[in-house]
């Protein structure tokens, strides 16, 4: 698996990645430590303990990486997810954790393919 | 201390290091996850600080709360501040400016450019605090030069003031005190009459000034001016030609825009004018007479009252005051004596050596 079918099929934005950080080592190394990043632990725990104001730092921080990583579809995902939260609206930041779970999913899913 | 360190503070790793590895081989990097340990790295590492990333939305402390310390800490005018953000809100922009914030960057980066703005703010600030040290330099140099100077024109006025006293044999205490009296009586003209608008700086000219008033008898010859006992009509004329001789000496040097000038001028030759134009040499009278003149002028007869002199023995303080108020040395104006009961107490005390004004004197 290269970079760019990593990106293709968690829904990510390939060239903008390449664009900024310019080489393909250093992409997967950032991608390696996403995997460390403990914003969606932190957001899922959160959101049972009810602690919107927590969720939704979680959720922020979650958004910026996914927004550095260019994960085009965890970050639409995750930003909807921090708005609902800064609204505070629980039914719909339910919803969207479940979407945000399934796209974290397939990124997770694909870090561990391309280092396989 | 080198300032080559960047602070960077965001609560993901991942992001920090998305700046970090921009800057890391050309600078020291520290890092911070929350807005407490951020405010003590600053106060920790602060003098090595050349930049600082801030995350707005971080634990604990928010970057709004950061910069809110490093404005009440000083620390804004020395280390510049780049704001991390994710959306731009114009509401939370406006406020990171107005924090102090020297410019924001929105997610993702773009290392170039990051890199690009970088560098021209911590060039902007060093170039800023650099100048500011040179004019702080400049500054302490120009003041010290400036005190230099003053001391060296006081010197000069002492030392030319000195000559006429030491030919007459005297030891040059006059002269201090005359100057001590004028400060003291510019000290409550300042105070009390603020309609002749004299400043701190007019002030001190003026005492200086007035050191040179009798610097006229040094024309005058030695049988008149060493004479023990009353002087002669013709010779009482003469002697009060100093006045102008010590304008023709000055005139030498004219300074027309030179106000020290003017008032070595006025007080050499208006010191023996008198309030009802009885004075000489060219019978002034009233608010014709600086003011200056006119201080001069009153200090001047009381030293001479209470001084012993080669023609008389000394008056008692309490005497020469009565002596001044009754008019009997001249008319001064309602102002002067006033002033002149406002310092009496201070006055006598030199007199009287109550107090040791030969050491204060100086300058």
């Amino acid at each position: 698996m290269t970079v760019e079918e990593f990106y293709t099929e968690i829904g990510g934005n390939y060239n903008e990645i390449m664009s900024r950080l310019r080489t393909e080592e250093r992409v997967a190394k950032f991608a390696k430590m996403f995997t460390k990043d403990e914003s969606y632990n932190t957001l899922v725990r959160t959101m049972q303990e009810g602690n919107i104001d927590e969720a939704f730092r979680a959720a922020h921080t979650m958004k910026g990486v996914c927004q550095n990583m260019s994960f085009t579809t965890l970050f639409q995902s995750s930003y909807e997810l921090t708005e609902a939260l800064r609204a505070k609206n629980m039914d719909k930041a339910n919803e969207l954790l479940t979407r945000v779970t399934e796209d974290y999913q397939r990124v997770m899913d694909g870090i561990s393919k391309y280092f396989a | 201390m080198e300032k080559n360190t960047i602070l960077i503070a965001d609560d993901a790793e991942l992001n920090r290091e998305m700046i970090k590895f921009i800057f890391e081989e050309q600078y020291n990097i520290l890092e911070a996850e929350d807005g407490e340990q951020t405010i003590s790295l600053i106060q920790e590492s602060g003098e090595k600080l050349c930049l600082v990333f801030l995350d707005l939305l971080m634990p604990k402390k928010s970057g709004l709360d950061v910069l809110d310390f490093m404005n009440k800490a000083g620390y804004i005018n020395s280390i510049p501040v780049i704001m991390i953000t994710g959306e731009a809100t114009d509401e939370t922009d406006e406020k990171a400016y107005e924090y102090g914030a020297m410019d924001i960057i929105y997610k993702p980066f773009a290392p170039n450019v990051v890199m690009r703005r970088s560098k021209n703010i911590m060039e902007l600030y060093e170039k800023r605090i650099d100048m500011e040290q040179q004019l702080e330099e400049r500054t302490r140099e120009l003041v010290e030069s400036k005190e230099k100077l003053e001391r060296s024109n006081d010197f000069l006025v002492n030392a030319l003031s000195s000559v006429v006293e030491f030919r007459s044999l005297e030891s040059g205490e006059h002269i201090h005190r005359v100057k001590y009296f004028t400060r003291l009586f510019m000290k409550y003209i300042m105070q009390f009459y603020p309609k002749y608008g004299i400043t701190k700086e007019q002030a001190s000219m003026i005492v200086n000034a007035s050191a040179l008033h009798d610097i006229g008898k040094i024309a005058i010859p030695d049988s008149i001016l060493l004479k023990p006992g009353k002087l002669t009509a013709e010779e009482f004329e003469e002697m009060k030609k100093h006045t102008i001789y010590g304008c023709e000496l000055l005139e030498n040097f004219k300074q027309e825009e030179n106000e020290f000038y003017r008032y070595c001028y006025d007080i050499c030759r208006y010191h023996h004018e008198r309030y009802d134009g009885n004075g000489y040499p060219d019978k002034l009278k009233g608010d014709e007479i600086p003011i200056w003149a006119q201080v001069v002028s009153i200090v001047d007869v009381y030293d001479a009252l209470v001084s012993k002199r080669v023609y008389k023995v000394p008056y008692a303080v309490e005497e020469a005051a009565c002596m001044i108020k009754d008019g009997e040395c001249g008319v001064f104006s309602p102002e002067m004596l006033d002033c002149f009961e406002l310092a009496r107490a201070e006055l006598f005390a030199v007199t009287e050596g109550k107090f040791s004004f030969a050491d204060t004197i100086i300058g």
